[in-house]
């Protein structure tokens, strides 16, 4: 314990001495002011309060309550998943009938879930939250636990599964804080269905029944994207004449776009030899410099990845350069120095394209080696754009074969586009509904439906040789063209 | 006089005697030889000695009827000494005397019998003191004793008569000790009366009462005439009709009842008096001389105010008093109909009724229906025809209040009355308080308290459910209140829960009960009505950053959206008159209408704008499973009102469907189930809320109950019904809903 932590508590006993306090209540008190810490942004501080109760008050009845806590605190603020683990794990065996326990399988199923990458861990994470609704049928984080599934089922595949849990939750229980992503679950699930009217209508009642909520300006992204595909007879995509972005050297020589999270959209340039963003007024704002920059892609945490030839950073801080182990034994491992593109997987793997050797490298988080993408894959392939879809696709443009694959984080095929209907394909990007569009040098902009149907081309005068290539929340269509030097908006 | 026979000690005397002495006159004077009037109230230990000496004197009787007479007289001794002793504490009441008398006879007799004469005519002598009327029966007495008893009355009695003019009027004959006896009323007969001087009252009301001393011997008779002077006066009256009530000066003094004497009818009918509705002549007499106000008051009737002057103490002759019929009508409707009237609580048919015939004045309206009911106070002028609606409420019964600990007990009455006066302020709901007996009975009976109602006191919901239905038929209500006071010191803080009949989860409300504003919460819940049907176009529209208003997706078949022609891709720009920009605009100006209503919406489109008008059509709408903003217990009372008023009707079904959503909320399966049921038969099959959504409930319910393969079942039936919806007639879909959770 830290000797602030001491002192507090001295300071907690003695207030609760003088007060006359039960041991219970002064627990209980400890309990609401570190949840009170963590709403006003101070976790340490929080976390300080539930270790005392951990350390001082581990008979009273929110102890429980606390380790939970101290869970979330390791895992949301530390990053450190299996702290985070063993904190709820504890609280599922040594606690099992107190008010946290339900909360602890429902983390514990989430834990899960972030990290996996095949259908049976996503069964494992579901296990976990069935574990909530069967042992705890009233509490209140079955809502939580049920959309939760949900979200498991639809990546695993199981979207009309996806669709029924999360419009359980948005039913039975319209108050819960899980009721709005629920229903915003069962939109995209639809949609991924190939049911995109009623998708609409799904996203339409997150904003009818959940005005407040932070998902109804989300839906409003989505039905915009979905309307534009599919309101009409045909997706419209027209050019947005108000759209104009003046930056100077940044937009000569655009080798990549990409939109974060934030709305910010980066654009790199070899001219400037730099990866700038851009906020929704055209502002820019503090970017990544780098010799000879490559692509863009945004990771699952929301960072954006920039490769350049010889290195790929992943957010602000993490900059490296990736080796594999040479073709002889004894001889130094051999770095990778003409990297085409570089992505992170939901499963934090990091895939970087490399042109000499034409192939695709699969590196853990820590940058240790671990074999091509797809695994024992022997073909050569100029895989010029690596991209992850919203729904854990890994996206490769191969531009030689003229083709996009898609796989899962597994490395198993997915689906393809092309080679009919490209040309000259140089970037690709996924919306929402794993549409893929793909810019064609000399075809503009090409669409393709999940199946790999061809939806529509996007194509104007002004269009004459698309470069880069990305998509807004709303599914707008941004453009670079390298003979106009110029970046244009489809929306 | 009688003889002072001091005390004698008897077996078996109580302590009881020794408290009447402490209370009476105490000494060795003989008892008073007239009882006075017996006090109103005669005491129990006096009722009790009573009752001894009675049975005592049964006792003794029957010793006497026997082989050995003389043994009785001991016993009558006793009784006759306890007697003696009760007089002299105060005066003996009639059935006392009559005990002391008998007691004395068969005394007599029983020193007859043993041939103490002396003795016989001393017991005679006292007798004949005390009741001097007294006889012996000559059937069962013998006639020596007869003639002994006849010897010693001679010398103590004589006789008096008194007569009056005008007769009727009260003797009374007053002794030298100032002992009162009543004779009776004149003329009478003369009576026997002990010889001695006396003072004669005669009195009579109206007249002055005269009063004369008298001196009686014994055998003589005294005849004494009274003439009578009058001093008040008499008004005589005749009314049509007849039982009329007279008022004189404010005070009641006589209803006209009877028929008019023959011999008045022509004189009568002469006066304009229908003489076969007439009344008899009616006395009203001893009117004080001077001038009286006089009201004839008859339900129904006009009243008529006269004056009457008495100058004189005589009767008068009052001209008659027709009174003209005052009635008025009211016609009455209610909704829902089928409404018992009451008219000042007496029953008068149904809603819609036409009621005639009410009598002007004051009128109290009940309209009384399982629903609810109506409550007015009106006053209706003479041949006033009025309409009134009677709109059903539920009514909240309040139950009153219980202290969470003896500290806040005194403040107990307190709240109850702050309680009540706030929440009279409903507008929505009768709010009456219950009678405490009739629900201190049914919890009696059902072993249940008040406070075992509320949350958190481990009653059986079924058992909560149950006393709720039966205290809601008992008292003809629909919900009830009851009010915790806190153990808060500083602050008079009540939590209130409100209970709806069926319930099983009473829902609570804070207030500071002495603080009107903190009331408000707590009434505005009570007064929202959830409204069980919305206005509803069955036009479907999404917001989109592509257009300036939201953009038609697709319209419901058959709604009033496709009627009006309106095509998927139109543009809402304007509803009656007021931009949209986005589909929650374009709702709030639809819900703030009515069904059947007219929606003027301006829409953009292809070939650019057109103003189009929707009538608008009725969607049911489910009760949300949890809404922290809804009072589900109010909403359970309102949707019984719609059950209980409209059987058999499609808003029934839709009620019931949405009872049971309420018990879901409260997770009330049983009974969600049972709502379920019954809406599942009542429900139609069509799109929307239909069958089909109670089936799936019934499936939810069923699962939580743990009854997994009738819940299958359920949800089964419930995927077949393809166009079902959930929420209301826009809603996600039944069936794919229903057939995952039926599985394989």
């Amino acid at each position: 314990m830290t000797p602030r932590g001491g002192l507090l508590v001295l300071l907690a006993l003695a207030a609760a001495a003088a007060a006359e306090d039960s041991p219970e209540e002064q627990a209980r008190r400890l309990l609401e002011n570190g949840r009170t810490y963590l709403a006003r942004g101070q976790p340490k501080q929080a976390l300080e309060n539930f270790s005392i109760i951990v350390q001082s008050f581990s008979r009273t009845e929110v102890v429980g309550q606390a380790l939970l806590e101290i869970g979330r605190y390791r895992k949301e603020v530390e990053g450190d998943a299996e702290k985070a683990r063993a904190a709820f794990e504890q609280v599922a065996k040594e606690y099992p009938r107190s008010e946290a326990a339900p909360g602890a399988y429902f983390q514990l199923g989430l834990l899960t879930l972030d990290r996996a990458a095949s259908t049976a861990e996503l069964d494992d994470a579901l296990a976990q939250f069935a574990r909530v609704e069967t042992l705890y049928p009233h509490s209140e984080w079955v809502p939580p636990a049920l959309q939760a599934s949900a979200v498991a089922h639809r990546r695993a595949g199981r979207l009309q599964e996806a669709v029924d849990l999360s419009r359980r939750v948005s039913l039975e229980y319209p108050a819960s804080a899980a009721a709005a992503a629920a229903q915003f679950e069962a939109g995209q699930a639809l949609a991924l269905l190939g049911e995109p009217r009623p998708a609409m209508e799904e996203f339409q009642q997150v904003r009818n029944r959940f005005p407040e909520s932070p998902w109804a300006s989300r839906a409003l992204e989505r039905l915009t994207a979905l309307y534009r595909l599919y309101g009409g007879p045909r997706p419209t995509f027209g050019l947005d004449s108000g759209f104009g972005l003046v930056a100077g050297d940044i937009l000569k020589d655009v080798c990549a776009l990409a939109v974060a999270p934030d709305g910010k959209l980066w654009v790199a340039s070899e001219k400037s030899r730099s990866a700038v963003p851009f906020d929704a007024s055209g502002k820019p704002g503090a970017g990544f410099s780098a010799e000879h920059p490559q692509a863009l892609s945004v990771s699952p945490r929301g960072e954006i990845v920039f490769a350049a030839r010889t290195a790929v950073r992943v957010g602000p801080r993490d900059v490296r350069g990736f080796s594999i182990p040479a073709g002889k034994p004894g001889e130094p491992p051999e770095p990778l120095d003409r990297i085409l593109a570089a992505a992170v997987t939901p499963g934090g793997w990091i895939l970087v394209s490399d042109e000499k050797r034409e192939k695709v490298f699969r590196f853990s988080g820590t940058g240790e080696f671990r074999g091509t993408f797809p695994e024992r894959d022997a073909a050569k392939r100029k895989v010029v754009r690596i991209v992850v879809d919203g729904e854990g696709g890994i996206v490769l443009l191969d531009r030689e074969e003229r083709i996009v694959r898609v796989h899962d984080e597994a490395g198993r095929p997915l689906r393809a586009v092309g080679p009919a209907g490209l040309r000259k394909p140089v970037d690709v990007a996924v919306d929402a509904f794993r549409n893929t569009y793909v810019a064609d040098e000399e075809a503009g902009v090409q669409v393709f439906g999940a199946q790999g149907q061809p939806l529509t081309t996007i194509t104007s005068p002004e269009l004459r040789r698309p470069r880069a290539l990305a998509l807004d929340a709303t599914g707008a269509v941004l453009v670079y063209d390298e003979k106009a030097e110029r970046l244009m908006r489809y929306r | 006089m009688l003889r002072g026979g001091g005390w004698r000690e008897s077996r078996g005397w109580t302590g009881r005697l020794l408290v009447l002495l402490a209370l009476g006159a105490l000494g060795a004077g003989p008892a008073a030889a007239w009882t006075q009037e017996a006090p109103a109230e005669v005491p129990e230990v006096v009722q009790r000695e009573m009752q001894t000496a009675q049975d005592a004197l049964a006792r003794a009787v029957a010793e006497f009827e026997g082989q050995q007479q003389s043994r009785s007289i001991v016993l009558f001794d006793e009784i006759i000494t306890r007697m003696e002793t009760l007089a002299r504490a105060q005066p003996l009441s009639p059935r006392g005397r009559d005990l002391l008398v008998q007691a004395y006879e068969y005394r007599a007799r029983a020193y007859f019998g043993i041939g103490l004469q002396e003795k016989a005519s001393e017991n005679f002598r006292l007798l004949i003191q005390l009741k001097p009327e007294h006889a012996l029966s000559k059937e069962t007495v013998s006639p020596k004793i007869v003639d002994l008893f006849g010897a010693v009355k001679k010398v103590l009695v004589g006789y008096l008569a008194v007569s009056s003019r005008p007769a009727g009027a009260r003797v009374t004959l007053v002794g030298t000790g100032g002992s009162r006896r009543e004779l009776g009323l004149t003329d009478f007969f003369p009576l026997e009366v002990l010889a001695g001087e006396y003072t004669v009252e005669v009195a009579r009301e109206g007249y002055r009462t005269e009063s004369r001393a008298v001196s009686i011997a014994p055998r003589a008779t005294e005849s004494l005439p009274f003439e009578l002077v009058r001093t008040l006066a008499s008004a005589f009256f005749l009314t049509e009709p007849a039982g009329v009530e007279i008022w004189v000066d404010g005070d009641l003094r006589a209803t006209s009842a009877g028929a008019l004497a023959p011999d008045l009818m022509e004189p009568m009918r002469a006066k304009g008096v229908d003489p076969a509705r007439a009344s008899a002549r009616t006395e009203v007499a001893n009117l004080s001389l001077g001038s009286h106000a006089l009201e004839f008051r008859k339900k129904c009737h006009e009243t008529v105010r006269q004056t009457v002057a008495t100058e004189v103490a005589q009767d008068y002759e009052v001209e008659p008093v027709r009174l003209e019929e005052s009635l008025a009508s009211l016609r009455l409707t209610s909704d829902p109909p089928g409404a018992r009237i009451f008219i000042n609580g007496e029953a008068r048919g149904v809603t819609p009724a036409q009621i005639d015939a009410i009598c002007s004045g004051k009128v109290r309206v009940e309209v009384k229906h399982a629903a609810g009911k109506y409550i007015k106070d009106l006053v209706l002028g003479k041949d006033e025809a009025t309409s009134l609606d009677c709109p059903i409420r539920p009514t909240l019964a309040f139950l009153g209040v219980e202290a969470a600990s003896p500290a806040a007990q005194g403040s107990r009455t307190d709240a109850e009355e702050r309680i009540h006066q706030n929440l009279s302020r409903l507008t929505s709901l009768n709010f009456i308080t219950a009678p405490r007996e009739a629900v201190d009975r049914i919890f009696e009976q059902e072993k249940l308290t008040r406070a075992g109602l509320l949350p958190g006191q481990g009653a059986d919901p079924d058992v909560v459910r149950r006393v709720t239905n039966r205290l809601a038929a008992a008292l003809e209500v629909q919900g009830f209140l009851i009010g915790v006071l806190q153990e808060e010191r500083l602050q008079q803080k009540a939590r209130l829960y409100v209970l709806a009949a069926g319930s099983t989860s009473a829902e609570p409300a804070d207030v500071v009960f002495n603080e009107s504003a903190s009331y408000a919460p707590l009434l505005d819940k009570l007064d929202f009505s959830f409204a069980p049907v919305r206005p509803w176009s069955g036009l479907i529209t999404v917001d989109t950053l592509l257009h300036p208003g939201p953009v038609v997706l697709r319209f419901v078949p058959g709604s009033p959206a496709a009627s009006a022609g309106i095509q998927p891709g139109e543009i809402v720009v304007a509803a009656d008159g007021h931009p949209i920009k986005q589909t929650a605009e374009l709702l709030a100006v639809v819900v703030r209408k009515k069904p059947k209503e007219k929606l003027a919406l301006r829409l953009q489109g292809a070939s650019g704008e057109r103003t189009v008008d929707l009538v608008l059509g009725e969607s049911p709408r489910e009760v949300p499973l949890h809404d922290p903003g809804l009072l589900y217990n109010k909403a359970m009372m309102d949707l019984r009102a719609t059950v209980d008023g409209y059987p058999g009707t499609e808003p029934a079904a839709y009620a019931r469907l949405n009872l049971a959503l309420c018990a879901l909320h409260f997770q009330d399966y049983a009974g969600a189930h049972e709502y379920l049921q019954q809406a599942k038969a009542e429900l139609p099959q069509r799109p929307g809320l239909s069958q089909g959504t109670a089936l799936y409930y019934i499936g939810l319910a069923l699962e939580r109950l743990n009854y997994r393969p009738q819940a299958r079942e359920a949800y089964r039936a419930a995927a077949a019904a393809k166009d079902a919806t959930v929420i209301d007639n826009d809603g996600p879909a039944v069936a794919s809903l229903a057939a995952r959770r039926a599985g394989p």
